[in-house]
C-alpha cells in the first residue's frame, strides 16, 4: 500500500498488495531480524553479548570460533546492536521461517530470503489447491500469548493482506482445521487445552509455531507458568520468527508448511 | 485539600493509631496495625470518597520480616492524590482481614494474594482459586523462596462454577479456545431458552509470571518485558513502569521525552480503537465497516513502523526517556497521516452512524449500570460510559499531558454543564462505547496535533537515572486506550526490581461482562465482549 495515495478509502478501488511477501514497502527503520555483520567477535566478547541479550540469543561455536543468532529467541530489541553496532546491524527484512527449529539459527552472512517472491501468492495457491482442494483451513490457538502476534494474525484477513483470495480460512474449530497456527509460549494452564486441540484435529495436521515465544519461550522463557515453546506440547512443523512476526512473515511461514507437507509426500 | 489537611482529618479519626508520611510528591502513605486496616480503608473509601485503585501484597520478610499489604485509592476530578493504607501481615497465622465486604472489587485482589503468597483473607466469601489452574496447596510464587524454575505438577480439580438449576435452563460451556483468533479465556453461560441468565469467567489461562520473570531481570529489560504484558498497550504499560521507577529516581525526564510518550500514547490508543471499531462492525455482521475501518488501521499500523521501528509501537520507552528520536521528517508524516485519517475516519463514522440494521444490534445491548460500575470499580471507557468521568490523563496528569487540552468538555462552565448533563444520559450499552471510542479517536488526533506543535527541537531523549536507593518504592500509572493502567515498583539492590505490581484496566474490568450480558441473547456475547475490549494477556499476566 502506498502511502501518497490519499484517495479516499470510502472509494472503489483495490488496496490489497499484489504481492503479499514484498517487502519493498517496509521502511528502513523496522526492526525485522537482527543479523551478524563481521565473521568474528570483535572488539566485544560472546559472553558481554549474550548477557545484554534479555532472551539469550546468541551462541557461540568454540570449534570453528564462530558467533551464532537464534531468530527464535530474538525478541528484536535493540539492545545487541547498541551495544556493538559494528558487529550486529538490525536490518529491516524479516527473519524468514524455517521447518525446523535449528533452522532458525543463523551464523555470519546467511542470505536473508534465497528465493524470489514473484507471485508467490500464486504458487501458495497452486499448492493448496493440489494438497487440499483449494483450501487451507486454519484454527488460530493462543498459548498465552501477548496479544501482539493476534494483532497481526488478525491483518492477515484485513482487505491490505486478504489472505482468503489464496484459498485460505480460518475456521471456528479444530474440527474442520488442516493447520494450527499456535502463539505463545505454551503457558501452563494453557496445556490441557493446546494438547486436546491438537488431538481434535483430523490428521493430516500441520502445526506452525508463530513468534519468538512460540518458538523458544521469548522473553517469557520456560518457568514455573511457561514450558518454554510450543513443540514442548505439540510436535511443530514450521517456526516463524519475529515479535511479532508481520503479516509477511505470516504469509511466508504458511507458505513454508505447505511445502513441507507436499514433501512428505513424495 | 492539600496533604496536610489530610493528615489532620486522618489524626482527628485515629490518632496515633495511623501514622502518615508524604512520598513522590503525590502519595500518602498511611501505617496501621491489622486491627485498624479495614477502619481506615473504609474511612479512605467512603469518608474521603476514593476510588480502590490496587491491593499490593509483598514479601519483605528479608527486609522487615513481614509480608505486607498496600491498598492503593486515588481521587478523581480535580486532585491528584493517592492513599495507600499499609498493614504488615502476622507472621504466625498467615492472614489478613477482608476488605470484600465493604468494597465488593477487593475481592479479585484477595482472590490473587491468595494464590501468589498463601495469606488467607479472613472471612472474605469468595476463595476460589483465580491464578493458578490445577496448582497443589504450598507453592507461592511470588514468595522470595520460591524459585521461577519450579516445575510443579498438575494437581486435580474441579473448578466450583455457580450452578444454576431449573426447568430449561441450559448450560454453555465456551472456551479456553475461542472461535476467532482471540486470547483464551473461558465462559461459562446458563440460558434460558435464548436469553443468558449467568456468566460466569474463568480467565488467567495465559497467565506468564510476569511479576516474578521481572524480579529476576535487569532494570532495562523489565522494560521490554513490560510491553509484552499486553501487545497492544505496550507503551501505556511501558510508560507506567519508567515513570515509576524515575519517581524513584527523583529524576526529570527531557521535556521531549515526555512529549514522545504523549506522542505514541495516543497513537497506540487510535489504533486500538479503530481495531474495535472494526470488530464491533464485524460481530454486528457489517463486513463493510469493518473492512475500511481495518484499512485505517493498517495504516496507523504502518505509521507506527515508520516512528518507532515496531507495527506495535515497541521500543518506545526506555527508563529515564524514550528511545526514539522524532525529526522534522516524523513530524511531516505523522502530521499528514493523522489529518488523513480524521477526514477518512469521519466519512466511516458518519456512514455507520446512519446505518440503522448496525446501530439497532448495538442499542441497548449489553447494558452496564452506573451502580455496578461503581462496585466492581471499573476503568477507562467502559466507566466513562456509564457517566463516571475517569480519566487518568486529567486526574493524575503524567507524560506533558498536564500542559494539553484534552477535550472541549473542560473549557468553560457552559462546557461543563453541558457535559454534566451528557454524561447523565449515557446509559452503558454497546452503543455508547462506540461513540465514545469514536470521539477518543478524534480526540487523540487533536492532542497529537498539540504535541507535535510544540514538539521539542533538543537532541537530548533520556537522561541517566542512576543508582537507586534499595526498598524505596512509587507509583507509576497511565491511561491506555482500556482505561487506567496502575504501577507499583519497588526497588532492590544494585537496580534490580524487588516487586513490581502490574494492574492494568482489563483486571478492574472483566467482572463488568457478567452483568453486562445478563438478558441479552447468546448471539451477542461477541458483541458485548468486543465493545468492552478486555484484554486476557494484561489481565492473566
Amino acid at each position: 500500500m502506498t502511502n501518497s495515495d490519499k484517495d479516499s478509502i470510502m472509494d472503489d478501488k483495490v488496496v490489497t498488495v499484489q504481492n503479499p511477501i514484498d517487502m519493498t514497502d517496509v521502511s528502513s527503520g523496522y526492526r525485522g531480524k537482527i543479523v551478524i555483520a563481521q565473521d568474528k567477535v570483535s572488539e566485544i566478547t560472546f559472553e558481554n553479548l549474550d548477557n545484554a541479550c534479555p532472551t539469550h540469543s546468541f551462541g557461540f561455536d568454540k570449534k570453528s570460533q564462530k558467533l551464532s543468532v537464534d531468530h527464535g529467541k530474538c525478541i528484536t530489541c535493540d539492545k545487541c546492536s547498541v551495544l556493538s553496532p559494528t558487529l550486529i546491524k538490525i536490518k529491516s527484512n524479516f527473519a524468514s521461517a524455517s521447518k525446523h527449529r535449528t533452522g532458525l539459527v543463523e551464523s555470519f552472512d546467511v542470505g536473508t530470503i534465497t528465493k524470489s517472491y514473484d507471485e508467490i501468492g500464486k504458487e501458495l495457491k497452486e499448492k493448496i489447491h493440489n494438497l487440499y482442494g483449494r483450501s487451507l483451513a486454519i484454527r488460530e490457538v493462543d498459548a498465552g500469548s501477548c496479544n501482539g502476534c493476534e494483532v497481526e494474525i488478525t491483518a492477515l484477513n484485513n482487505p491490505i493482506y486478504d489472505i482468503a483470495r489464496f484459498g485460505i480460512h480460518f475456521v471456528a474449530s479444530p474440527r474442520h482445521a488442516d493447520l494450527l497456527l499456535v502463539t505463545g509460549p505454551a503457558s501452563r494452564n494453557m496445556e490441557v487445552a493446546l494438547k486436546r486441540t491438537y488431538d481434535a484435529t483430523p490428521n493430516p495436521k500441520l502445526v506452525v509455531a508463530v513468534g519468538a515465544c512460540a518458538c523458544s519461550g521469548g522473553i517469557f522463557g520456560d518457568t514455573y507458568a511457561t514450558t518454554g515453546g510450543i513443540d514442548k506440547i505439540v510436535p511443530v512443523d514450521v517456526y516463524i520468527p519475529g515479535c511479532p512476526p508481520r503479516p509477511q512473515a505470516l504469509i511466508y511461514g504458511l507458505l513454508l508448511a505447505i511445502d513441507k507437507k507436499l514433501d512428505r509426500k513424495v | 485539600m492539600d496533604s496536610s489537611t489530610y493528615n489532620l482529618n486522618i489524626a482527628a479519626k485515629f490518632g496515633e493509631n495511623v501514622k502518615t508520611e508524604l512520598i513522590n510528591g503525590n502519595e500518602i502513605h498511611m501505617f496501621a496495625n491489622t486491627g485498624d486496616i479495614i477502619e481506615l480503608c473504609r474511612f479512605v473509601h467512603s469518608d474521603l470518597g476514593c476510588r480502590l485503585l490496587s491491593v499490593i501484597c509483598n514479601d519483605e520478610r528479608q527486609i522487615t520480616g513481614m509480608f505486607v499489604l498496600r491498598y492503593v485509592f486515588g481521587k478523581e476530578n480535580g486532585e491528584d492524590v493517592f492513599f495507600v493504607a499499609t498493614s504488615n501481615i502476622d507472621g504466625k497465622d498467615n492472614c489478613f482481614p477482608t476488605l470484600t465486604q465493604y468494597i465488593p472489587s477487593a475481592s479479585l485482589y484477595e482472590r490473587e494474594i491468595k494464590d501468589m503468597f498463601g495469606l488467607i483473607p479472613k472471612g472474605s466469601p469468595d476463595q476460589r482459586p483465580l491464578l493458578l489452574h490445577s496448582w497443589p496447596e504450598g507453592n507461592y510464587p511470588l514468595r522470595k523462596d520460591f524459585d521461577i524454575k519450579t516445575k510443579v505438577p498438575k494437581s486435580k480439580e474441579e473448578y466450583p462454577f455457580l450452578k444454576v438449576a431449573g426447568d430449561g435452563i441450559c448450560e454453555i460451556p465456551v472456551g479456553p479456545v475461542h472461535a476467532g483468533i482471540i486470547e483464551p479465556g473461558h465462559f461459562r453461560f446458563s440460558t434460558l431458552g435464548e436469553n443468558i441468565i449467568n456468566l460466569e469467567t474463568r480467565l488467567f489461562y495465559t497467565h506468564k509470571g510476569v511479576e516474578k520473570l521481572a524480579e529476576q531481570m535487569p532494570m532495562e529489560d523489565v522494560v521490554l518485558l513490560s510491553e509484552r504484558i499486553a501487545g497492544d498497550e505496550s507503551v501505556a504499560n511501558s510508560t507506567a513502569l519508567c515513570q515509576a521507577i524515575e519517581k524513584i529516581a527523583k529524576a526529570k525526564i527531557p521535556k521531549k521525552a515526555a512529549q514522545t510518550r504523549t506522542i505514541c500514547a495516543e497513537m497506540e490508543r487510535i489504533y486500538n480503537h479503530l481495531g474495535t471499531l472494526a470488530g464491533l462492525s464485524t460481530d454486528a455482521g457489517f463486513a463493510f465497516g469493518a473492512a475500511r475501518l481495518n484499512i485505517l488501521k493498517e495504516k496507523m499500523m504502518n505509521l507506527n513502523e515508520k516512528t518507532s521501528g515496531s507495527r506495535l509501537l515497541f521500543g518506545v520507552n526506555r527508563v529515564g526517556g524514550v528511545k526514539i528520536d522524532l525529526t522534522d521528517v516524523h513530524k511531516k508524516m505523522i502530521t499528514s497521516e493523522t489529518d488523513y485519517l480524521e477526514n477518512e475516519f469521519y466519512k466511516v463514522f458518519e456512514f455507520l452512524r446512519k446505518k440503522s440494521s448496525f446501530i439497532d444490534r448495538l442499542k441497548n445491548t449489553g447494558t452496564i449500570t452506573k451502580e455496578d460500575a461503581v462496585g466492581f470499580g471499573i476503568v477507562g471507557v467502559a466507566a466513562r460510559c456509564v457517566g463516571i468521568d475517569v480519566d487518568t490523563r486529567k486526574d493524575h496528569p503524567y507524560a506533558n499531558y498536564s500542559s494539553l487540552h484534552l477535550d472541549k468538555h473542560h473549557d468553560t462552565p457552559y462546557h461543563k454543564m453541558k457535559y454534566e448533563v451528557e454524561l447523565q444520559k449515557r446509559n452503558g450499552d454497546a452503543l455508547s462505547r462506540f461513540m465514545l471510542r469514536a470521539e477518543e479517536i478524534q480526540n487523540s488526533i487533536m492532542l497529537i496535533r498539540q504535541t507535535l506543535r510544540d514538539l521539542e527541537n533538543t537532541q537530548s531523549i533520556w537522561c541517566d537515572v542512576g543508582h537507586l536507593e534499595p526498598y524505596l518504592h512509587a507509583l507509576g500509572y497511565s491511561e491506555s486506550h482500556r482505561g487506567q493502567t496502575m504501577h507499583w515498583v519497588m526497588v532492590g539492590k544494585n537496580n534490580s526490581i524487588y516487586r513490581y505490581k502490574i494492574r492494568t484496566a482489563s483486571f478492574c474490568n472483566w467482572k463488568i461482562i457478567e452483568q453486562a450480558v445478563l438478558n441479552d441473547i447468546v448471539a451477542d456475547f461477541p458483541l458485548v465482549n468486543k465493545s468492552l475490549d478486555l484484554s486476557y494477556s494484561g489481565n492473566d499476566l
